[in-house]
């Protein structure tokens, strides 16, 4: 087939740009991903190139799983709480950083110390997961020892058994990423705050805002947008957690599977019992659930967009 | 209503800066008062002071008979248009305008009735259930005086509601301005650094400069009778033109002469000015407005006991109902630190001709009949009535009242 040339100027200057980085894309994404759904069809044990296509088998061994529902329900509970709860703190923290000052001696700025606020809420962004692990395996360790527990201890509180008992353990789990996730929301809500022209909370002050509906009928409402773009990206964090999970958990999503997630069940499944066929299934499993959160969310925040 | 005063109200900023200095300021009940004066000179200052969005940092500020320095600004009941109009985004017009209203527990049907009210009066009906980002800036500005105007405040707060307007637009706002303020006879405090607003609006104008007033009055009496140097250039356009000049007195009357002419000065500028016969030998600012000015020739003979100055044009902006003719005269420019402050103002652009040299550049409001073009002779007359005088040193008008004794 010949492509005449006028087609070429028009496109190639375009194509060009679009090749590599597609090519990179096919590659090492998308034929990964359909491999994915290939190999959840067999029972590939990933270490010799034999396998059996089995149907839909993994499926149906996966559906009668009682960690994959465990794993399931688990990430269903974060994506609950995790989103909510930090978006609610961030949006606190930011608005006490912003705006909090209040209109009490006529200027709109931060508390005392914002500033330094600011930087603090910040510093658990910069570490590592593996970092913040080891730092709250020692925080949270569940003798009387344990930093939290001895401080407790002060109160005369028994030591709490944060990692070791199956009930709260997932919950201390989310704790410590919202811990770690606020900052970063801090800043974006900030941000969105920032972009607000400031003669806008001038004129609700004179039109007799307190702070309370300062905050909700007029920053919340006007930095929305930004609160859905942080709900979006705590959705799909919600359905992570692996390296928290990780490095933090007692065996690893114990005590008793009691705060595993499916990452963790993915990666165990295949490069623990080698079970490479299974372990595909419910990574398809996941890709169906992540895929219906983004379209839920889109299809619910979609709102118009605000103009100053 | 209510009367706003400030007395002895200073503002000073983080570092040391005074933006606003022992301000002092009785703005009465019902007046329509204009703060005007060039970029930093704390006129935007002094009005988020009246509103509570700045702390006062020395003095008083009451409103009606309330001391209001530590009061919050919903507490004030005072309304104010910002430059931006700052209207929510997030709400509709009608929203906009009640949400003042339902922050105050105000019932249901009043807060319609008050927005119905101010949508007619301000042609904004048919606008009600748009968002602000739906209407095009004059439709907002009128929104943002809405806003003020449903609370029925003690007095509006204006921070230069119309800069963000084009030209013609503006000046159909200034119109409407006007009327609503006859209408609602609210006091109103308004803040600009355009001359033009400042003389059409205004019942009085407060002129600041660095924080400091310069001079309070009527528009027609700031123009007439300016208290300084500073006033006298920062007031109409084109501006004053200065020269240094001396005052002298021989067998045929007293007279200005500079740059190598000679002005009769009548007696009763000596009358007009008292203290101004002190200066009778020395040297003195002689300011001439432009408009003082007129061709001899479109003068046609009704120029009589004028002077007459034959100059050359420089530069001719030709308006259609009058021309400004730009030309220099033989003597250097007053550099004085008052005229240079009035003449560096925002948005005023002077018109300044590097090529001058030692000379000052002088306009003169002539009539269109003229037909001068520029490198043309022509004779001007000047109206000696009218010559303004200022002392060397301290750049205050000689003979004004205020500075009498000074």
């Amino acid at each position: 087939m010949r492509i005449s040339r006028p087609v070429l100027r028009k496109y190639g200057f375009i194509a060009a740009f679009l090749i590599v980085p597609l090519a990179l894309y096919i590659v090492f994404f998308v034929s990964p991903n359909l491999q994915a759904f290939q190999l959840a069809l067999t029972n590939s044990r990933g270490i010799s190139p034999d396998f059996a296509y089995v149907g839909f088998d993994n499926f149906r061994t996966l559906f009668a799983d009682d960690v994959f529902w465990a794993a399931v329900r688990h990430h269903l509970l974060i994506l609950l709480v995790l989103p909510i709860v930090t978006i609610a703190i961030a949006l606190f923290f930011s608005f006490l950083i912003n705006l909090g000052g209040g209109t009490k001696r006529g200027q709109l700025s931060g508390v005392l110390g914002s500033g330094f606020y600011k930087v603090v809420f910040f510093f658990p962004q910069v570490l590592a997961v593996a970092i913040v692990g080891v730092l709250f395996q020692a925080i949270l360790r569940p003798d009387k020892d344990g930093i939290l527990n001895s401080a407790l201890g002060l109160v005369g509180i028994d030591p709490v058994g944060w990692l070791i008992n199956p009930n709260l353990a997932l919950w201390t789990l989310v704790g410590v990423a919202i811990w770690q996730g606020v900052g970063f929301y801090v800043v974006l809500f900030s941000a969105g705050m920032a972009s607000v022209p400031k003669e806008v909370f001038e004129a609700a002050s004179i039109d007799g805002a307190g702070r309370f509906t300062l905050f909700f009928r007029i920053t919340l409402p006007l930095v929305w947008n930004t609160v859905q773009v942080g709900w979006v990206y705590l959705g799909i964090a919600a359905f992570d957690l692996f390296a928290l999970v990780q490095t933090l958990s007692v065996d690893r999503g114990g005590p008793d599977d009691s705060t595993t997630v499916l990452p963790l069940e993915i990666w165990r499944t295949a490069f623990t019992y080698y079970k490479f066929g299974y372990s595909s299934a419910m990574g398809v499993a996941l890709v169906f659930m992540v895929l219906t959160f983004a379209a839920l969310t889109l299809r619910v925040t979609r709102r118009e967009r605000i103009e100053y | 209503m209510a009367s706003i005063v400030l007395s002895n109200v200073d503002k000073v900023y983080a570092g040391g800066v005074k933006a606003v200095n022992g301000l002092n300021l009785e703005i009465k009940d019902g007046e329509f008062m204009v703060l005007v004066g060039p970029s930093g000179c704390g006129k935007s200052t002094a009005l988020r002071m009246i509103a509570g969005l700045e702390d006062i940092s020395g003095g008083e500020i009451s409103i009606g008979d309330r001391v209001v320095n530590h009061l919050p600004p919903k507490d004030r009941d005072i309304a104010m248009v910002f430059q931006n109009y700052a209207l929510y985004p997030h709400m509709t017009v009608e929203e906009n305008l009640a949400f003042g209203l339902k922050l105050r527990k105000m019932p249901k049907a009043e807060i319609q009735k008050r927005v119905n009210e101010a949508a007619k009066m301000l042609g904004l009906e048919q606008y009600l259930k748009r968002k602000p980002a739906a209407l095009s800036g004059g439709q907002r500005q009128r929104v943002a005086m809405g806003r003020a105007i449903v609370r029925e405040p003690q007095a509006f707060l204006m921070d230069e509601p119309l800069s963000n307007l084009d030209a013609k637009l503006r000046v159909s706002m200034r119109a409407s301005l006007n009327q609503l303020h006859e209408r609602l006879g609210v006091t109103t405090v308004y803040v600009t650094h355009d001359q033009v607003e400042a003389m059409t609006l205004g019942d009085r104008v407060c002129v600041l400069r660095d924080g400091f007033l310069q001079q309070v009055d009527t528009p027609q009496n700031l123009f007439d009778r300016p208290v300084n140097l500073f006033v006298a250039g920062f007031m109409g356009s084109p501006a004053m033109n200065f020269a240094y000049a001396d005052l002298v007195r021989d067998g045929s009357g007293a007279a200005v002469s500079f740059a190598g002419f000679k002005l009769p000065v009548p007696d009763s500028t000596f009358t007009d000015k008292p203290g101004l016969d002190r200066y009778v030998g020395k040297r003195v600012i002689l300011g001439i407005r432009p408009s003082d000015f007129e061709d001899s020739v479109a003068a046609n003979g009704s120029s009589g006991g004028w002077a007459r100055i034959p100059v050359t044009a420089n530069v001719t902006e030709e308006l259609g109902s009058e021309i400004n003719v730009l030309f220099t005269i033989d003597a250097p420019p007053v550099e004085h630190k008052d005229t240079v402050a009035a003449a560096h103002d925002g948005d005023e652009e002077e018109v300044a001709l590097p090529l001058t040299g030692d000379k000052s550049l002088w306009t003169a409001r002539v009539n269109a009949r003229s037909h001068v073009r520029p490198g043309q002779s022509l004779e001007l007359v000047i109206d000696t009535h009218n010559l303004h005088f200022f002392d060397v040193e301290s750049g205050l008008a000689i003979g004004h009242e205020a500075n009498v004794g000074r």
